[in-house]
């Protein structure tokens, strides 16, 4: 905003004539006269003498147009050349030198070429330099709003002019390209951290401001008024730009000190609409009139800054003192400026045009700043939250640890009762079973009756472990050992056998009437084995949905025939009588017990046990 | 495979210290064995290998719990000591881990204490004919062993390197299958079917064996 006063302009154009020295001459003396816009040639009268530089309302103010600017001099020596050097022409010129033209911008007329503060430089020499006298006539096209005027002229030593030359092209324009670019880069880059993230408005309204900044210091690199048909437009598009780029600029500040003022904001958004959309409409009043609504603009975006400074200064935070610093920095440089123009300080001068980039750069790094202590919050947050997680989780798997180590007691529990209910089921009734049965047997029962009983009670408990360790219970499985064992037995005894079974897989009738099925089915294999004198032994095991069948079908005599042969012979092993007959009253008990029909069938060809049993669905 | 080598019982030692089943193991061996045969009868652990050293037996027929030590133990030493002794385990039922652990540590068989003599009989008979008995349990529990997949040149020490022929026998064991029912399906013979159960035991004893060195060797026991 510092670059809309003219101040610094005027500073640095009074620099130039500072820096004169013996080898250079400084002409402020010639003469001028206004003509029509197409003149091509001055005209023979009306000329008077002005004092350069000039700026032409002092003396012809409101005038708009042409105005020829006549210097002569002598020339002692022309053999070697000199410098010529320009301060500036205000906008467009044309520079004739003894009558040839040197140098012609490219547009004379509206839209006028704008070289309103560049110096012009140029070595002549012989013939075009004559011995004698020598006159330079600069013909300048203006308008009376925008300070239209002809700078002073040096002439002499080339190298000091060159260098005088270099220095001012480097300060009004090189560092304003600088400042222009670097000023495009923050306001894009900030731009796009607004873009992908919409709620941090903090950026986008830097962005803008920066944007706005931007388009505002195109005054000073622009040649032409393009895209504006008209130098009044372009100075009006420049100006409500300024406007906008105060508006932007204040709500900046509130949004980094998350404040909210909407109506004022509404106000000032309004007007800086009003001044954009005002452009193309009124450009002849909104140019020439800048001042108007540029002044309170100025005051305005004053009255922000120091109110951000002192805010600043009061809350002691970092980043708000660097912001602050970055707003002082133009309000200095006005304040410097004024004094490079009263004291004719040069060296100062440079500093303050370094120092907008540097506000610009500060900015930056405030943005960056509150954008890394974002981040910081940010990972702050997940680091709370992996802790937070970490410990819901451990707790969690504590919990279910324990709940795990309880199940397992429980299940264990569970096991233990089930073998428990197992003996007692299945042991514990073949146990009574046997008490009752030694109670009512005679004093004197045989030996081997008793051994016969205990065996029995062994093969029980046998199954019982058997059943126990076997994962699955099902009669699969159940009758492998046991199918195992008869087959050796068997095949010893020379007798063959088949085994059929079928649809046992997963059927469970509970430990007591596994144990009784079993039993049952050993003890007619058992008889076959002992007594029947069969050849073939077929055995059968069928379960179906609601009926379990076994069928033991050998073609042997049948154990009563053995068991009479037995007891005729008169010498028959007590055990095997025992099995003749409590075997077949065993058998019976068992498949009452299972609630089966159970029958032996028995014929010349053999014998078969028949049982069938219902099951619960 | 090698056709089954019988086993001359001429000289049998029972490690047992229960006096019943001393007697009950002593009758059921005069009656497999004959008449002519030595029967020494050990009570301890200590006795047995005195007897031993006195005379090498054929067989040997040894109980697992034992005054002073573990049956096991003794099995193993014969397999140094007195290598051309058959030891066969006598168990009580559901013990299979106890069984498995003697067939590893080298012996031929077992014996179960709660089956009927003509059982015992039979299973005696098997070995002296130079087989051997298996229950469906056990083939069960040895089938469990073997990995399902091909197993890696790692893994060679560690698992009882089967054949896919023994690996069929042991699931027809385990599915209680007869030896005449396997033997059939096989189309061997029973005595080869008997040959082949004792040959799955003594790869059971060299991977134990071979497991032994590998693990010494890890241990840096060995060079």
């Amino acid at each position: 905003m510092i670059r809309l006063l003219c101040a610094l302009v005027l500073g640095l154009l009074a620099n130039l004539a500072c820096a004169a020295t013996p080898d250079v001459v400084t002409i402020d003396h010639a003469e001028a006269v206004r003509s029509d816009w197409n003149a091509t040639q001055p005209p023979a009268a009306g000329w008077v003498p002005v004092k350069l530089m000039d700026e032409w309302n002092s003396h012809w103010p409101g005038y708009s147009g042409v105005v020829w600017y006549r210097i002569r001099w002598n020339q002692a020596d022309t053999a070697a050349p000199i410098g010529l050097l320009l301060d500036y022409t205000c906008m467009a010129a044309e520079i004739r030198l003894n009558g040839s033209v040197i140098d012609r911008d490219a547009s004379l007329v509206e839209p006028l070429s704008r070289k309103w503060h560049v110096p012009r430089y140029f070595v002549v020499q012989a013939p075009l330099l004559k011995q004698g006298q020598n006159e330079l006539l600069v013909r300048v096209s203006g308008l009376s709003e925008y300070a239209p005027g002809f700078g002073a002229v040096s002439m002499g030593d080339p190298a000091t002019l060159q260098a005088g030359f270099n220095d001012a092209v480097f300060i009004r324009r090189d560092m304003q390209v600088l400042d222009f670019a670097i000023g495009i880069v923050m306001a894009s880059l900030f731009g796009l951290f607004w873009l992908l993230r919409r709620q941090d408005t903090t950026y986008g309204w830097y962005a803008l401001s920066g944007l706005f900044g931007g388009l505002y210091g195109s005054n000073y690199i622009a040649n032409s008024t393009w895209p504006f048909p008209t130098t009044n437009m372009w100075q009006s598009f420049i100006a409500a730009c300024f406007v906008a780029m105060v508006v932007a600029h204040s709500i900046f500040l509130l949004r980094y000190c998350n404040r909210r003022w909407p109506r004022i904001e509404r106000t000032a958004l309004s007007c800086a609409v009003l001044a954009l959309v005002l452009v193309p409409i009124i450009p002849d009043w909104m140019g020439p009139q800048r001042n108007t609504y540029l002044l309170p603009a100025i005051v305005f975006v004053y009255a922000v800054n120091l109110a951000f400074i002192v805010y600043a200064l009061r809350n002691r935070r970092s980043d708000y003192l660097v912001l602050a610093a970055c707003v002082s920095v133009p309000l200095a440089m006005s304040v410097h400026d004024l004094a490079v123009y009263l004291c004719w300080m040069k060296a100062s001068t440079f500093l303050g045009a370094l120092l907008s980039p540097l506000t610009i750069l500060g900015m930056g790094f405030v943005l960056a700043y509150r954008f890394a202590n974002t981040m910081k919050r940010v990972e702050g947050f997940n680091a709370e939250l992996t802790h937070e997680v970490h410990a819901a989780t451990s707790q969690l798997a504590q919990t279910m640890s324990q709940q795990h180590a309880l199940e397992l007691a429980h299940s264990r529990a569970g096991e233990r009762l089930q073998l428990v209910r197992d003996l007692h089921d299945g042991f514990g009734g073949t146990l009574v079973g046997t008490i009752a049965e030694l109670k009512q047997a005679p004093d004197d029962m045989p030996k081997a009756r008793v051994i016969g009983i205990l065996s029995e009670m062994r093969e029980d408990l046998r199954l019982v472990i058997d059943s126990t360790a076997r994962e699955h219970a099902d009669l699969a499985e159940l009758v492998i050992p046991l199918r195992h064992r008869a087959s050796r037995l068997l095949e010893a005894a020379d007798i063959e056998d088949h085994w059929t079974l079928e649809g046992l897989e997963g059927v469970d009738l509970g430990t007591a009437r596994n144990l009784d099925l079993l039993r049952l089915l050993q003890e007619a294999l058992t008889n076959v084995f002992k007594h029947s004198r069969a050849r073939h032994v077929e055995v059968t095991l069928e379960c179906t949905a609601d009926s379990l069948r076994m069928q033991v079908r050998d073609d042997g005599i049948g154990i009563a025939v053995a068991v009479l042969n037995n007891r005729t012979a008169g010498q028959a092993e007590p055990q095997k009588t025992r099995e003749g007959g409590t075997g077949m009253t065993s058998m019976r008990t068992r498949a009452q017990r299972l609630g089966a029909v159970f029958d032996i069938v028995r014929s010349e060809h053999g014998t078969a046990i028949n049982l069938l049993m219902p099951l619960m669905a | 495979m090698v056709e089954p080598e019988p086993i001359q019982l001429t000289s049998i030692l029972i490690v047992e210290d229960d006096s019943a089943m001393q007697a009950r193991l002593r009758a059921l061996m005069r009656e497999v064995a004959g008449p002519e045969a030595r029967i020494v009868i050990a009570p301890d652990l200590a006795t047995a290998r005195a007897s031993l050293c006195e005379q090498r037996s054929t067989l040997a027929l040894v109980d697992v719990r034992l005054p002073d030590g573990n049956g096991i133990e003794l099995i193993r030493h014969m397999q140094q000591e007195s290598p051309d002794t058959q030891a066969v385990i006598v168990s009580a039922f559901a013990e299979e881990e106890t069984i498995l652990a003697a067939l590893r540590a080298g012996a031929i068989g077992y014996l179960l204490k709660d089956r009927e003599d003509i059982e015992l009989v039979l299973s005696l008979r098997s070995l002296q004919r130079g087989g051997a008995s298996i229950d469906p349990m056990i083939a069960r529990r040895i089938l469990d062993m073997v990995p399902t997949t091909m197993p890696s040149p790692l893994d060679t020490a560690s698992v009882p390197q089967l054949s896919p022929r023994e690996l069929e026998i042991l699931q027809w064991v385990a599915q209680g299958l007869s030896n005449r029912d396997i033997a059939a399906r096989a189309s061997l013979s029973r005595l080869t079917i008997e040959g082949y159960t004792k040959n799955i035991y003594r790869k059971l004893a060299v991977r134990s064996r071979t497991a032994a060195v590998h693990e010494a060797r890890t241990l840096g026991l060995l060079e």
